[in-house]
């Protein structure tokens, strides 16, 4: 009892006798008692239990965000790594957990940073789905309003970096907090010196590639949980392997991290259905990409595969590459008769195939990605022509430009034509066809680009169609590696984790060294197959320390 | 006492507010607000800034509020527990409702003697690792010192009226308000004494170990004291058992005992 801090109300009693002295004003009975039984519904009579469930009737939560809410808040004591795979929901379990909070009155200001191209995304779901009344920062804003949003890049520069500092944040939220894992950056110092009472950092990798890292992000949350930095890395090192081994160490991450997989949630009832959809080049397409096969003596090699992936995609993505290499003096001789068939092609058999799959969904709304700008513009005209409207999406537009083609799109456009950048921090579960116009080399990239659609929210099965032009470079990425591999049919989630054991920092890279450094087909076979049975073979080891978290 | 049926509560809050109520069926209030409850729920200050500055009287909007879910596509705010309306009305109330005087309504036909008591409506939090609450309501009669809890619900029971009615007459406290209270607060101790504190021990171990885990962190480390000591106090703040009794409202009530 001693070491408990009691603190009295000292004002009521003067505020009354003041009150009385001034003969009021005075409250009637019926509200006075409206104010007490208030406070009786309003009051949290238990210390467990989630209590922004009752407040929240209008969101179905999944059982595992409820349980990841509950865990964060009754075991972990309010610190927590939140490192659930892509679409389980990560921004609901956060919601949830500062709702809780705030209804208990425990949290009170809180800072939330996210990359500057979800802040609005933010703002609009604890907004509308929470009622937490929280606010984007613009310039000139106070840093010690409620419940703040900003993006840590803003957020880490003079003079915000030293007002923030200043203030004691009863709540930290960090999304994308893989950004961290290093702890000589700006971010990570910046992050440990924020004065913070709980705090929860999002992330969709994996973190657990390498010890070192995952180590850096726990020491933001409970320093020397995993002991100091001498002795962690003395037991166990900067590899991952060690994690297998030490049931230990397994058990300590998890009395600080979340990590669902789609394997023991719920979201499985959403299927994916996936389809390659093969397409034959026209006579004159295929001549040209021969052509271009053969004048391999006068590109760099890694210009070939760029000029032999463009013209997969459209006419117009590979003419502009020529035509920019010309325009800079080189090999006009070989490349001018190019550009001339070029000139001469006729539609795509691609976009052919597009249009003819997008009448078959009705008004249905689809999802097109594709590699290349040349080939976006060409398709939202293409498209047209056939009466299809469609938005554009890049990365590269601001945040308001992004929100405002989600609700084109949502509301009057039947096609959302993305590059790819557009394939992250955006939601589009309204939707539920999504086409891959071109496969992307990087398979990560692709797990994000189905990740937009299915997602926590999605009701429908997803319909995923792969074109892929028989023949060509398409053909060998789409048979010797992701089938192989089965990328589509399962989710990759821990790919990154096993392409980074595996040293192989980009997939992309390591596939043009392939093709520039084979001298014929078969080389390139033998090599991609070598590729994809160690890929497969890691993929196998780690099925068995896939469920991180709790499960 | 907490709220049963969100209809009534809001039809009655609006009632005693003297607004006019339009419709109220199957679960859709529609009200007609005075100017009082415009400017406090609307959230239109410049509205009445500017037509009080051009000399108008104002017209004070109507609020449709939907406590019956199956209507809530229908234009108006839905209510519910978490909705930010409501949150807004009980605040409103706890805001506005902290203090009153009232008397016990009786047809008396001599002279009749009314007891002053003090009435307080407290509400206890109790915050370690997690946070819980208590309400506790108690009444203090301030001539021979009698004390009574669940005092709201006694007085539930009795008609409370704010004049005092004819033939009765007040008898001045022997006890004073200021010591008054201090007897209530005394009986509070008291009760938080006697009670085991399971909650605040477990938190208390946990801050321990917490800081014995982050000086290990921190060993051999002198460079980072300012962060280290940082830590320590956001691992105080978390952990630290703390109870904070707030007054909920409170009164002077004059009873017929």
């Amino acid at each position: 009892m001693d070491s408990i801090e009691i603190q009295k109300d000292s004002n009521f009693i003067a505020e009354l006798e003041s009150t009385l002295e001034n003969d009021g004003p005075y409250s009637s009975w019926e509200l006075f008692s409206m104010a007490y039984q208030a406070e009786l519904t309003t009051m949290t009579p238990e210390f467990k239990g989630l209590r922004a469930l009752e407040y929240l009737p209008h969101i179905q939560f999944l059982d595992h965000q409820i349980d990841a809410a509950e865990q964060v808040i009754e075991t972990m004591n309010g610190r927590a790594i939140l490192a659930d795979e892509v679409g389980l929901g990560k921004t609901i379990e956060a919601g949830l957990i500062l709702k809780e909070y705030m209804i208990r009155g425990l949290v009170k200001n809180a800072l939330i940073l996210v990359p500057a191209s979800l802040v609005n995304q933010w703002v609009r779901e604890l907004n509308e789905k929470f009622y937490i009344p929280a606010i984007a920062h613009r310039k000139n804003y106070n840093w010690d309003q409620n419940i703040i949003i900003s993006s840590l890049d803003t957020a880490k520069r003079s003079p915000h970096r030293e007002k923030i500092l200043d203030i004691e944040y009863d709540f930290i939220l960090i999304d994308e907090a893989h950004k961290l894992k290093n702890h000589k950056t700006k971010n990570y110092e910046f992050v440990r010196s924020l004065k913070k009472k709980y705090c929860l950092l999002l992330t969709a990798t994996p973190v657990q590639n390498r010890l070192i890292e995952i180590f850096n992000l726990i020491s933001i949350l409970k320093p020397g949980h995993l002991g100091n930095y001498e002795s962690f890395l003395e037991n166990y090192g900067k590899g991952r392997n060690q994690i297998k081994q030490d049931a230990y160490l397994k058990q300590l991450i998890q009395k600080v991290m979340i990590r669902n997989t789609r394997k023991n949630t719920t979201l499985n009832n959403t299927k994916r259905n996936i389809e390659t959809v093969w397409i034959d080049f026209k006579p004159e397409e295929k001549e040209v990409y021969q052509d271009l096969e053969e004048t391999a003596s006068t590109f760099s090699s890694f210009s070939k595969i760029t000029f032999l992936r463009e013209i997969c995609s459209s006419r117009e993505a590979c003419y502009l590459s020529l035509k920019k290499l010309m325009d800079e003096g080189n090999g006009e001789s070989q490349i001018q008769p190019i550009i001339s068939k070029i000139e001469q092609l006729p539609h795509h058999a691609k976009a052919e195939k597009l249009v003819e799959i997008i009448k078959q969904f009705g008004d249905e709304k689809v999802i097109v990605f594709t590699e290349y700008r040349a080939s976006q513009l060409y398709l939202q005209w293409y498209l047209k022509q056939h009466g299809i409207s469609s938005v554009p999406f890049r990365g590269g537009f601001k945040r308001g430009k992004k929100d405002w083609m989600r609700q084109l799109f949502q509301n009057h456009a039947q096609v959302l034509i993305a590059t790819e950048a557009g394939g992250e921090g955006i939601n589009l579960q309204f939707c539920n066809h999504l086409i891959n116009y071109d496969l992307p080399w990087n398979p990560m990239r692709l797990e994000q680009r189905i990740g937009r659609i299915h997602r926590y929210g999605q009701e429908k099965d997803v319909h995923i169609y792969n074109f892929a032009t028989k023949g060509t470079i398409e053909e060998h990425i789409m048979t010797l590696l992701y089938e192989k591999i089965n990328l589509f049919e399962q989710v990759i989630g821990n790919l990154d984790a096993i392409l980074s054991e595996l040293n192989i920092s980009s997939m992309e890279s390591e596939l043009e060294n392939i093709y520039n450094e084979s001298t014929s087909a078969g080389e390139v076979k033998i090599k991609l197959d070598n590729l994809t049975s160690i890929i497969q073979n890691s993929i196998d080891e780690t099925q068995g320390e896939q469920s991180y978290g709790y499960s | 006492m907490a709220i049963a049926n969100l209809e009534n509560f809001l039809q009655n809050y609006f009632i005693f507010h003297r607004c006019e109520i339009l419709e109220n069926e199957d679960g859709l209030l529609k009200i007609q607000l005075t100017e009082e409850m415009d400017r406090a729920l609307m959230n239109r200050p410049f509205y009445w800034h500017y037509i009080k500055k051009i000399g108008q009287k104002g017209e004070p909007m109507q609020l449709t509020l939907i406590t019956n879910p199956e209507k809530r596509e229908e234009k108006g705010d839905w209510v519910h527990f978490g909705s930010p309306r409501l949150q807004q009305i009980i605040n409103h109330l706890k805001e506005n409702e902290k203090f009153t005087r009232l008397f016990q309504k009786v047809s008396a036909d001599k002279n009749t003697a009314m007891y002053p008591w003090l009435v307080v409506n407290l509400k206890i939090s109790y915050k370690g690792k997690h946070k819980k609450d208590e309400v506790i309501s108690i009444g203090l009669q301030l001539v021979n010192g009698k004390m009574r809890l669940e005092m709201m619900d006694y007085l539930k029971e009795l008609p409370l009226q704010t004049a005092i009615s004819d033939y009765c007459y007040t008898i001045s406290p022997l006890i004073r308000l200021q010591s008054g209270y201090k007897r209530i607060e005394a009986v509070i101790s008291n009760y938080l004494e006697n009670q085991t504190h399971g909650w605040a021990e477990e938190s208390i171990e946990t801050l321990h170990e917490e800081i014995q885990t982050l000086k290990h962190f921190y060993e051999g480390r002198t460079e980072e004291e300012e962060q280290m000591q940082k830590e320590i106090e956001e691992i105080k703040e978390r952990y630290q058992p703390v109870i904070s009794c707030e007054v909920i409202n409170g009164g002077l009530f004059y009873l017929t005992e």
